[in-house]
């Protein structure tokens, strides 16, 4: 219930701010006393998240979650993992080799990857 | 006008107050002269006459000072300029903190909105409703998180003290868990994640909801440290370290360290704890005799088991910062396969000592009790062996 009404608070919020969410968020019953646990369902070309689309974010990691953290604080985080990779604790350690690497060659592989996978932007 | 004679009675100087009184008609040309002396005051040596009187010159913060040239004050590295509240202020500043008081606060958890009465805040001023803390505690308790609690905020790292937490939880038998879990040493079983307290010397621990059998040391399985070889007390080390970074060779080292630490430490606690082991024994022992099982004589196996279990402990705590310093190669290897087996033993007994339900009398009992006598000559033996060893080196 308390889960619940929060997001829809911060949900009315980030709408508010400007910012679009539509993706799927769900609230576990213990949020937010317990992290949010995030999970990319479309395939994503990044070092920082798995094949199966996990991602490892220390805002919300157990040690580091505060329950007065925001969700908009939490989509900051996210959205700057993904434009900033972290190659030094990848998941897939062979995209970060290639990040530090070959960045250049990372950065087509990674649109082309884009172009297979990606969903269409939603029309407004 | 008042203020100018509220600052004079407080100044306590009764000349010029005398002369405040006598002129009530002050005007700006007495405070000319009053700074005036200010500045004869401030030049002169004495400086307890000079901070009594700058009681004055510290509630007036009026422009008097600007009208009179005075450097020197500036000068001063103390000297701050700064703005002081006037009695309305203060009032109004209270009324204002009286008024939130009464009114309606958000908790930024659960974003309900809520009398400031219901809000609670560590020293860092962070405010969360009553409901949003407790519910907090609760999952942090029930997840075994005690010692290490921290307020809500983002980014907070103020702990949440012990008075704090029980005032707030609701529920009794949470708090009970809280000071159980916090004031005693404990650790989860891995198997089921029940919080198992560690009552007894002995290292060889059995979950008391699930029975599965652990060791206190490595959580893990208690089978691999019985009867063939065992490995708890010897630490392995990374066999490529040499080729490693200095950062990942401190690391190493720290981990070694712990390692033998932790087992030192351990060991200690437990000699402790056996201290506990004798008292049981003891009354035990009482218990068994008032209820005709065995003859007092027949029970005083366990008090030298627990003697003989104290003096182990004792040799085992001090093999680890032994071990420490001990160079790589066959003699360290010899040491540890002694601390090993010693080890190994001293658990056996440990745990034998704590469940002996049976004494030498009779004869199926007297079968029984010839492990246990085997046991007990093999520690002794491989005490007396880890001794010899100990000389010799």
């Amino acid at each position: 219930m308390a889960a619940t009404r929060r997001l829809q608070k911060e949900l009315t919020d980030l709408k508010k701010q400007g910012t679009r969410v539509y993706r799927d968020i769900e609230a576990d019953e213990k949020y937010p006393f317990k992290p949010p646990k995030i999970t990319f369902k479309t395939k994503i070309y990044h070092p920082n998240i798995d094949e199966k689309g996990q991602v490892c974010l220390p805002i919300i990691s157990a040690e580091n979650w505060k329950p007065a953290t925001k969700t908009d604080q939490v989509l900051n985080a996210l959205v700057a993992l993904v434009n900033d990779p972290e190659p030094e604790h990848p998941l897939r350690a062979d995209l970060a080799e290639e990040y530090t690497k070959d960045k250049k060659k990372f950065c087509k592989m990674a649109e082309e990857f884009t172009k297979r996978h990606a969903e269409k932007r939603p029309s407004d | 006008m008042a203020n100018i004679n509220k600052r004079y009675a407080i100044s306590g100087l009764e000349s010029t107050s005398r002369r405040y009184k006598e002129d009530n008609k002050m005007s700006v040309e007495m405070k000319s002269q009053d700074s005036d002396n200010d500045s004869e005051y401030d030049q002169s040596d004495d400086h307890m006459e000079d901070e009594d009187f700058d009681y004055a010159s510290y509630y007036d913060n009026d422009t008097d000072d600007l009208d009179i040239d005075k450097p020197k004050k500036s000068d001063d590295p103390e000297y701050f300029e700064f703005k002081l509240l006037q009695v309305e202020d203060v009032e109004r500043l209270l009324n204002e903190e009286e008024a939130t008081a009464g009114g309606q606060h958000t908790c930024p958890v659960c974003f309900r909105s809520m009398p400031l009465r219901d809000f609670f805040s560590l020293v860092c001023g962070h405010l969360f409703c009553r409901e949003c803390w407790d519910v907090f505690f609760q999952i942090q308790i029930q997840q075994g998180i005690t010692t290490g609690i921290e307020c809500m905020g983002n980014e907070c790292k103020i702990l949440a003290p012990e008075d704090f937490i029980c005032n707030i939880l609701s529920k009794p038998e949470l708090r009970d868990k809280y000071t159980q879990l916090s004031f005693t040493d404990h650790v989860k079983c891995p198997k089921c994640h029940v919080c198992i307290e560690k009552n007894g010397g002995c290292n060889h621990m059995q979950c008391t909801k699930c029975k599965y059998n652990f060791c206190w040391m490595c959580l893990g399985d208690w089978k691999t440290h019985g009867s063939e070889y065992y490995e708890c007390s010897r630490y392995k080390e990374n066999p490529n370290i040499v080729n490693e970074s200095a950062h990942a060779q401190a690391r190493e080292a720290l981990k070694k360290y712990l390692f033998y630490f932790e087992r030192y430490e351990n060991h200690s606690k437990s000699l402790q704890l056996e201290e506990q082991t004798l008292m049981k024994i003891t009354t035990r022992i009482q218990e068994k005799v008032m209820n005709q099982t065995g003859t007092w004589i027949d029970w005083q196996y366990l008090l030298d088991a627990a003697a003989l279990l104290r003096k182990c402990r004792y040799t085992l705590q001090y093999t680890y910062p032994y071990a420490y310093y001990m160079e790589k190669g066959a003699r360290k290897q010899l040491f540890e396969y002694q601390q090993a087996q010693l080890e190994a033993e001293v658990e056996n007994l440990s745990w034998k000592v704590e469940r002996a339900e049976i004494t030498d009398r009779g004869a199926p009992n007297a079968v029984k009790r010839f492990p246990r006598s085997i046991k007990q000559y093999w520690v002794t033996n491989s005490l007396q062996m880890v001794i010899d060893f100990l000389v010799y080196l």
